[in-house]
Order: C-alpha cells, then sequence, then structure tokens
C-alpha cells in the first residue's frame, strides 16, 4: 500500500482569553470543534478517530476526553489521548497526521485545549519538579536555599539560562527582543481568537516593565490563556473534494534531548549550553528530509515557532535552518520577519501571545491562504516545557 | 492494513512494592526488550511511553524518563490512555513509513498513590466527583449486578472463571507472585471479603508495580530481525458514552463495534471458531466475561462456556494475575505473543495460531481496543 | 518573594473581552499522597566523597562521558555508567541568571545563580557563587573554585558555593564578556 497523503482540511478555535470564566473545559472545546466542523462543512459523523491533548496537571482532570465524550464528537468512535506536557498541541496535530498516514483513519480530528484559570498555574508548573525535588531536603538542601537558587529561573524556568546564553552568542540585546514581543503582538491583534491584543505597542513600552529573571522583563513574557484549538485531518483525495485548498503535510518530527538545567535524582543536567538545542535542529532535520526539503531559507515561505519568550524565538528560527548563526536579530530588525516581509514569523502572534499550553503548539496553518501563496510549509516547534528548570511564580495579567 | 511485527517484549516482574525507582524500571524494560531482539538502541527511530501524570504525581511524566527509555535524540511520544492504546500509536507510526523501529513501553507504580483516590479525578468534575461514590469497586459491582441479573448468571458461575484465572496465574511465570494462589477454590472465592455488593476480594485483581516493553517494526524489517515475528494483523477501538446510566452494563457496545473493525481489517469471519488464545484485560473477573461475549467468542450471556471449550480465556491469568495501570495492555499483548511464539511454558495452548489482546480504560471498561494476533508459525 | 506568589505588575494595555461568570466548584491534588522512589545508589558514593573532600564524578565507559553529579542511566548509550574519577576543584560557569529579590526600597538587587560545568565533566550542576559578586561581573566562561563548607557531614551543600578565580584569558576576552 502506496503511503496516504495527509491533509488539512480545517482549523477551528475557540477564544481565548485569560479567565473564560463562562463555560467549562468541555463547553470551550466544543466551541474549537463546532467551528473547525463548520468551516470544514462535513458531518461529525464523518469523523473516524478523534485525538485529543491538553497539559493535565493545570486543569485537575485525569484524562477528560473520558467524560466530555459527546463534547468532542465521539459517541462510539475511537478516542486517543496524546500528552507531552509544553509540545502537547504539536504532539496531537503529529498524531493526527500518522493516524491518517497510517492508513487505518480517514478523518481524523486533532484537539488540544487548556482551561489554566481552572488550576493553579503555579502547582501545574511546579509539579513537573516537585516529583524530582522532594528527595533533596533528604541530603541537606533545604527548602530556603532551594526557593532562592529556583527563584532565578523560577518564573520562566530554562528561558531565562537560554537567552544568556544567547545573547553571549549573538550579541543580541534587550532592545532586540523587545523588538520580537512587539511583533508577535501587533500581529495578534488582527486575529480574532489570540489573547493579548495590543495593536499600538512599542519597545518602550516592553522595556519599561520591571525584571523578572534576567534578561527577561516582565513584558516579555507570555500569558497564561484559556482556550482550546480543533484541527481537521483527512487522506488527499477527501480532502480535495471537501476544502478549496487542502493543506498538505510533509514532514513531521518530534525529537526529545536531556534535561537542561535541573535534572532527575539530583544527577548534573546533560545540556551544557541551554541555547545549543540538538533536539531542534535534529527535529528539523528529519522534518524537512521527509518533505524533500533542501534549502530552507528559500523554500519556506512562512514560519510558526512556539516561542513563548522572545529570546527563543530568535534562537530556534536560526535552529531550525532559516537564518545564518546569530544573524536572527538583523533580520528582525531589518523587517524580513514582518507581516508583509519576506519569510514572516509568527503572524497570529505566537505563543508569546497567546498560551493556552495544550492548544498552543497548535498553530493555525491555514492563515497563509488568506494572502494566497503558492506553496507553503509548516514547522511545528519540538521543544517543551518539561526539559525546563522549575517554574514557581504565577504569570497572570 | 500491512502487518506490523512484534519483534521483541520484556516484562519486568510484577511486585507489590518494587525496590526500584520508576528510571530503573524502565530501563530494565527497554534495554531488556531490545536484548530480546538483538537489536541495539542506534537501530530505534521512535519511543512512545505510556504513563500518566496523575498516577506518577509528576506533571509531564515523560520529561525525565528521555534517558531510561532510550528516547534521546529520537522522536519520541506519550499517549496516556492504556499501553495497548500506545502500541496503536506505534502502529501509526510504522505503518506510515517514516519508522523502521518503535519501542513501546508503560509503566505505573501503584504502590506510590492511592489508586482509587486518584481515580476519582478522572470522573466528571460536576457530578460524580462531588458526590464521589463512584470507584472501581462500586462500578463493578453493579456491572456485575446487571450482568447476573440480565443473563441469569449465578455467582458461583462467576467464581469458576475467577478460579481458573487465579490458578492459571499461579502457573505464570510472569505473574505477582503475591497473588498466586494453586489451591484455590470456589468457597475460598464467595467467602472473600465484599468489596461492592455482589463484587467479591478474589474476583478483584491485586494492583502491582510493574513495566512492559514492546518492539514493532514493519513487515519486511520484522522479517530480517527475527525468524518468528508476531503479527498485528487487525486492531479495532472505540469509545463509549461515559455516564454508567446512559448505558446498559451488561454489555460492552464499544467492545463490540471495535471487535468488529479489528476482525474486519484482519479476516477473521467466525472468531469462535478462528481466534485460539483471548488475553483479555477486564477490570473485574464479570468484566472479562462480559468483554469476551462483546468480542464475539461465545453467545452473549453465556461467558462461562467457555471453560468447557472454545478460544482458550485468559490462559496466563489476566488481570488476576496482577494489575499495573498503563502497561496492563501490553501485558495482554506480550502474553499473547507467548502463546503464539510456543514460549509461554507452564500456561501453553498448544498448537495457538491466532490471538486476541485488548486493553480498556475508564470506568466500566469504557473505552476498549482490541488487536488481532496472528503467529509466524511455530 | 515566595514561589507562587502572584506579581502585580503594570503591563502594556490590551484588548480585553469581559466574559459572564458561572458557577465553579473546588478541586485539588493531593500531592503530599504521593510517594516517589529514588535511587541513591549513585547519589550516597557522591555524597561520601563530599565529606571526604574530594569531587567525584561517574563516567559511561561506553561514550566516555563524565557526569558530575553521577548519572543512574545514560542516555546515549542505554547503559549504567559505573567507572568513578575523581575531578578538580576547579569549575567555569557554563549559563547564570538573576532572580531579583523584592527589596524595601527598589526591585534592584539581583542574586546571582549560576550554571557550573567542573573541568572534565559534561553536565551542568545550578550553585550560588560568593556572596557580595556583582552579577555584572559574571559572565559565561568564568572560572571558579569550589569553597567547602566548614563542616562537611555528608550533605549537598559540603560544597558550600563557588569563588571566581583569576582568568588568565581576562584581557583578551574583555570585549566578549562585556554585557
Amino acid at each position: 500500500m502506496s503511503k496516504v497523503q495527509p491533509a488539512i482540511i480545517s482549523c477551528g478555535f475557540s477564544e481565548h482569553a485569560s479567565k473564560r470564566s463562562d463555560v467549562n473545559m468541555a463547553e470551550l472545546v466544543y466551541e474549537a470543534v463546532e467551528n473547525s466542523i463548520q468551516l470544514a462543512n462535513i458531518d461529525w459523523k464523518d469523523i473516524d478517530l478523534i485525538i485529543n491533548g491538553n497539559m493535565p496537571a493545570f486543569e485537575g482532570a485525569n484524562m477528560p476526553e473520558l467524560w466530555m465524550g459527546d463534547h468532542i464528537a465521539a459517541k462510539n468512535k475511537p478516542v486517543l489521548r496524546v500528552t507531552t506536557g509544553g509540545t502537547t498541541g504539536g504532539s496531537v496535530t503529529i498524531a493526527g497526521y500518522y493516524a491518517v498516514a497510517s492508513g487505518l483513519y480517514d478523518t481524523v480530528l486533532a484537539i488540544g485545549f487548556e482551561q489554566q484559570s481552572c488550576g493553579d498555574t503555579a502547582l501545574g508548573l511546579a509539579s513537573v519538579a516537585i516529583g524530582e525535588i522532594v528527595i533533596y531536603p533528604d541530603v541537606g538542601y533545604d527548602y530556603g536555599k532551594m526557593a532562592s537558587n529556583m527563584s532565578a529561573g523560577a518564573a520562566i524556568g530554562v528561558a531565562a539560562y537560554q537567552a544568556m546564553n544567547y545573547m553571549r552568542r549573538s550579541k543580541a540585546t534587550e532592545e532586540d527582543l523587545a523588538r520580537v514581543v512587539v511583533q508577535n503582538r501587533r500581529n495578534a491583534a488582527k486575529t480574532w481568537w489570540t489573547h493579548l491584543k495590543m495593536p499600538t505597542i512599542t519597545i518602550e513600552d516592553v522595556l519599561d516593565t520591571p525584571y523578572l529573571s534576567y534578561p527577561l522583563r516582565f513584558g516579555m513574557v507570555c500569558p497564561a490563556s484559556d482556550g482550546a484549538c480543533a484541527i481537521l485531518f483527512t487522506t488527499e483525495e477527501k480532502a480535495r473534494q471537501i476544502a478549496d485548498i487542502p493543506v498538505y503535510v510533509n514532514g513531521v518530527a518530534s525529537v526529545a534531548n536531556e534535561p537542561a538545567i535541573l535534572a532527575p535524582n539530583m544527577e548534573g543536567a546533560g545540556q551544557v549550553d541551554p541555547c545549543e538545542q540538538l533536539g531542534a535542529m535534529k527535529s528539523a532535520e528529519l522534518a524537512y528530509g521527509q518533505a524533500g526539503i533542501s534549502f530552507p531559507e528559500k523554500e519556506i515561505d512562512y514560519v510558526e515557532v512556539y516561542s513563548p519568550f522572545p529570546n527563543q524565538e530568535l534562537m530556534w528560527v536560526e535552529r531550525l535552518g532559516l537564518f545564518e548563526e546569530n544573524m536572527a536579530p538583523e533580520a528582525y530588525k531589518n523587517g524580513l520577519t514582518a507581516w508583509d516581509g519576506e519569510l514572516p514569523v509568527n503572524c497570529s502572534g505566537g505563543v508569546n501571545s497567546t498560551n493556552a499550553i495544550g492548544a498552543s503548539a497548535m498553530k493555525d496553518p491555514l492563515r497563509p491562504h488568506c494572502k494566497s501563496w503558492e506553496k507553503l510549509q509548516i514547522k511545528y516547534l519540538k521543544r517543551s516545557i518539561r526539559q525546563w528548570g522549575m517554574d514557581g511564580v504565577a504569570q497572570l495579567i | 492494513m500491512e502487518k506490523v511485527g512484534i519483534v521483541g517484549y520484556y516484562q519486568v516482574k510484577p511486585g507489590l512494592d518494587t525496590m526500584m525507582s520508576p528510571p530503573d524500571m524502565i530501563f530494565t524494560a527497554v534495554r531488556g526488550a531490545l536484548d530480546s531482539a538483538g537489536l541495539k538502541r542506534k537501530d530505534l527511530t521512535t519511543v512512545i511511553g505510556c504513563t500518566n501524570d496523575y498516577y506518577d504525581g509528576k506533571t509531564i511524566s515523560n520529561a525525565y524518563k528521555v534517558d531510561a527509555s532510550g528516547a534521546y535524540m529520537k522522536d519520541e511520544s506519550k499517549v496516556e490512555f492504556d499501553g495497548a492504546h500506545a502500541a496503536l500509536y506505534g502502529v501509526f507510526r510504522v505503518l506510515s513509513g517514516n519508522h523502521k523501529l518503535a519501542m513501546i513501553y508503560g509503566y505505573s507504580m501503584p504502590s506510590c498513590f492511592p489508586y482509587e483516590t486518584v481515580r476519582v479525578l478522572e470522573l466528571d468534575p460536576t457530578f460524580d466527583r462531588t458526590i464521589s461514590l463512584l470507584n472501581s469497586y462500586t462500578a463493578g459491582g453493579m456491572q456485575m449486578r446487571a450482568y447476573m441479573k440480565k443473563f441469569n448468571v449465578s455467582i458461583e458461575d462467576i467464581a469458576k472463571i475467577a478460579v481458573n484465572s487465579i490458578k492459571n496465574a499461579a502457573k505464570n511465570p510472569s505473574a505477582l507472585p503475591e497473588a498466586q494462589q494453586s489451591n484455590i477454590s470456589v468457597e475460598d472465592v464467595l467467602e472473600s471479603e465484599i468489596l461492592s455488593s455482589p463484587l467479591r476480594k478474589l474476583m478483584y485483581p491485586m494492583l502491582c508495580d510493574g513495566t512492559a516493553a514492546i518492539i514493532l517494526a514493519p513487515e519486511k524489517q520484522s522479517l530480517k530481525i527475527t525468524d518468528n515475528p508476531v503479527w498485528i494483523t487487525g486492531v479495532g477501538s472505540c469509545q463509549d458514552t461515559y455516564y454508567l446510566g446512559e448505558r446498559d452494563l451488561s454489555i460492552s457496545t464499544s467492545m463490540e463495534i471495535a471487535a468488529k473493525k479489528a476482525y474486519k481489517i484482519a479476516g477473521i469471519n467466525d472468531p469462535k471458531k478462528e481466534v485460539d488464545v483471548a488475553e483479555i484485560f477486564g477490570h473485574t473477573v464479570c468484566e472479562d466475561l462480559i468483554l469476551a461475549e462483546a468480542a464475539g467468542l461465545c453467545e452473549q450471556g453465556n461467558g462461562t462456556s467457555l471453560l468447557d471449550g472454545g478460544p482458550a480465556l485468559n490462559p496466563s491469568g489476566g488481570t488476576m494475575s496482577g494489575l499495573t495501570p498503563c502497561a496492563c495492555g501490553l501485558t495482554r499483548i506480550i502474553e499473547a505473543v507467548k502463546q503464539l511464539q510456543g514460549e509461554a511454558q507452564d500456561i501453553q495452548i498448544s498448537g495457538a495460531k491466532k490471538a486476541i489482546a485488548t486493553g480498556q480504560v475508564g470506568f466500566c471498561a469504557q473505552n476498549n481496543i482490541l488487536y488481532v494476533l496472528e503467529g509466524g508459525g511455530n | 518573594m515566595e514561589v507562587g506568589d502572584k506579581i502585580k505588575m503594570p503591563l502594556p494595555e490590551y484588548i480585553k473581552k469581559e466574559y459572564k461568570k458561572t458557577r465553579t466548584l473546588r478541586g485539588m491534588w493531593y500531592l503530599t499522597n504521593y510517594k516517589y522512589k529514588f535511587n541513591m545508589s549513585r547519589i550516597k558514593t557522591y555524597l561520601k566523597g563530599l565529606k571526604q573532600g574530594h569531587v567525584l564524578g561517574i563516567k559511561c565507559r561506553s561514550c566516555n562521558r563524565v557526569f558530575f553529579p553521577p548519572k543512574t542511566i545514560c542516555g546515549k548509550c542505554l547503559v549504567k555508567p559505573d567507572q568513578w574519577v575523581m575531578l578538580p576543584e576547579t569549575a567555569t560557569v557554563a549559563t547564570a541568571s538573576a532572580g531579583y529579590a523584592e527589596d524595601d526600597k527598589n526591585r534592584e538587587r539581583p542574586i546571582p545563580v549560576i550554571g557550573v560545568r567542573q573541568d572534565g565533566s559534561d553536565t551542568v550542576l545550578m550553585h550560588n557563587i560568593s556572596e557580595g559578586v556583582d552579577f555584572d561581573t559574571v559572565y559565561i566562561g568564568m572560572p571558579l573554585k569550589i569553597v567547602w563548607a566548614e563542616e562537611r557531614n555528608g550533605g549537598w551543600f559540603d560544597i558550600d558555593h563557588y569563588e571566581p578565580i583569576e582568568d588568565p584569558a581576562n584581557e583578551l576576552n574583555k570585549e566578549e564578556n562585556k554585557k
């Protein structure tokens, strides 16, 4: 049997906000599912498999798709749950791709959601590390010292350390970071479902906020949002019948790396340079290989990068092979990555403007069709929150 | 569907309270599986884990298991249902043509968390969780009552199945030692403690720490690795509605739909005659019967007739040989594989050619998955 | 500043939409009911070494990487490393950041936290630098030396902190190290 070519026919969103206090989890997901089914103009009975993912610690519900079955069109259908922490959205999308590519299922609905106002974000993020650090007091590392040592990365995790190393390598300044934030937030203002819409933000506004951990300021960090996103996958033949412009998914990859900064079992952390990102480079290589792309900077027209913090956006567009080493800040300064530039990045505002953790890695792959580009490549970033240090402080707005 | 081969497996011996840490157990299982197939870590292209954040007490429970599971610089993901669902994702990856070797592992440690209390978090938060009367004991009891009433099955008959399973577990070298009782009778079962009327303690499995790992490969590669691969020829899965009141608890519609799909793909027309071994993951002994009937192994309500003939039901003891959440589905697949390769020792069913293995998740087997396995020829 | 505190900070205005409030129910994840199991075999040997003033790392025979503090499983080779090696007392800064303490007067007193790479090892350990060292002078690649605790009793902080030592390449690296 020849390999089946999966295609995306619609992308549905719910409204993202700091507190969606008007809906519970199931209704939030239903908004996204209804949106995607309506846009694709199919009957929910035609869906063959539903894949769902979120970060369970944030809502306090274990395997919510069991009781949300009716809201996700799952009556008497197979359901699968895929969760990998911060990269859950990406992992769910990849699972949707593989489900269609295997030939076993024709139409697959991939859902990612998070309702962070349901739970305590601080506890949810801290519990990544709580399981690993409970042993520390037994060896003489008391809580007071732990709090002060973790306070540097606490609010943000490894991102602050990544920023330090990246800024040393590339000589990027805080102004470069602020520029990325301004671009993202202004782009977010043009999309209906994003969280932080700031059409008039400037670099001075961002640099005016106090530091959280050097060098990241409060104005640069992502929000904690409630939201859901649903993507419909189907085979090539069906996609041509249903959608005007189906989006073909050609390559997917997700690579795991050793822990950075905080390792389990009191070990030393294997990643010596947190901004080296071997995992990102390897997954980009695998995905390009599957898609048959040899020159990413020439062949790719649009990029969506999962970067809750601006330094990560600069770092990852380089690791993906789109810019030369340390050239990303220049590219942003010259407007290459703007809405109307040569290689637009994060036209939906990116994760810097909307971070419903389970859904964040599923970006809107159909967006570029509004601008009718000929060839489209979608890049899903595989770098998970799970490899960060402990996050202790809530980032609420 | 092209055939997917199971080329290696390993089960860490379960224990009620093991002295191993989670990375140690996963390392043992993954290393054991690779060694059993004669492969190296560099041959792997993808690793799928099956762990559950709430059972582990850690968010992103696969984050710090990258070293132990051999997933360093490999395509890695995690499924949070049962081991058998993780195997389904592995089957997707292998069939897509992108991957040549997939490692699937699942583990949990019920000695480290209060199982029933944590399962409350699976309930619907608005109604069921606030009342908190629904847990696996009460759900099992209600299911048993419905089954016994509808099909007029006596509790002695169900106890006979329990005795059969426990005696099989006593002969199974990979079973939990504390669950192995070779001198057990129907009276012992009927006089054991009542968990939730009419469910008795010896009809409910013992929870244990454990890990299981299997290795999947496409057809061509499987034949290069081993002479005796076991093929996955069909798979089907389905999820029922959540609310117990909306379902008929004495039957399992989700298993019927899943089984039909799997049999259609595998080309099985009459499971009663064509299936030799059935490894069913039922959360109680009565659920084993309900699921076996729904999978077409016998007539509705006649599950107890499986003791007299037809497909062998749970020759390894099923869940009565020890239940490890998240790994049980993989254990069922491994037991079926052992039967088909002729390596099941004391519990071998002779001449086994086709087998089914099931996995489930949710209260009263809400979400079921069924695999049809075929031996390469032994 | 406690872990878990909400920081009330000014942020640039953004377009908000008001949502109706619906009923809520309380829930809790009782992490205290969980037990966690750890493999302490390597750590025990490491701590014994610290008590005697030795800096021990563990080496994987297959890839020759040295892990400090010791690892139970080498991810690249999928084996359990078992060869102990002694490491020197010098180290370098692999990464650094600063958390900002809430002062009465202002919030600008950074507490530096450094990621230390012991000479000869391939891993990073988070630790403290001597008090009084200004965060602006900390740079990546800065050489350090262990300062032992006065009384060592086999605990994690037998290495009390790291102190900066003279960098022979300081003049050459001055431009690189400017923040």
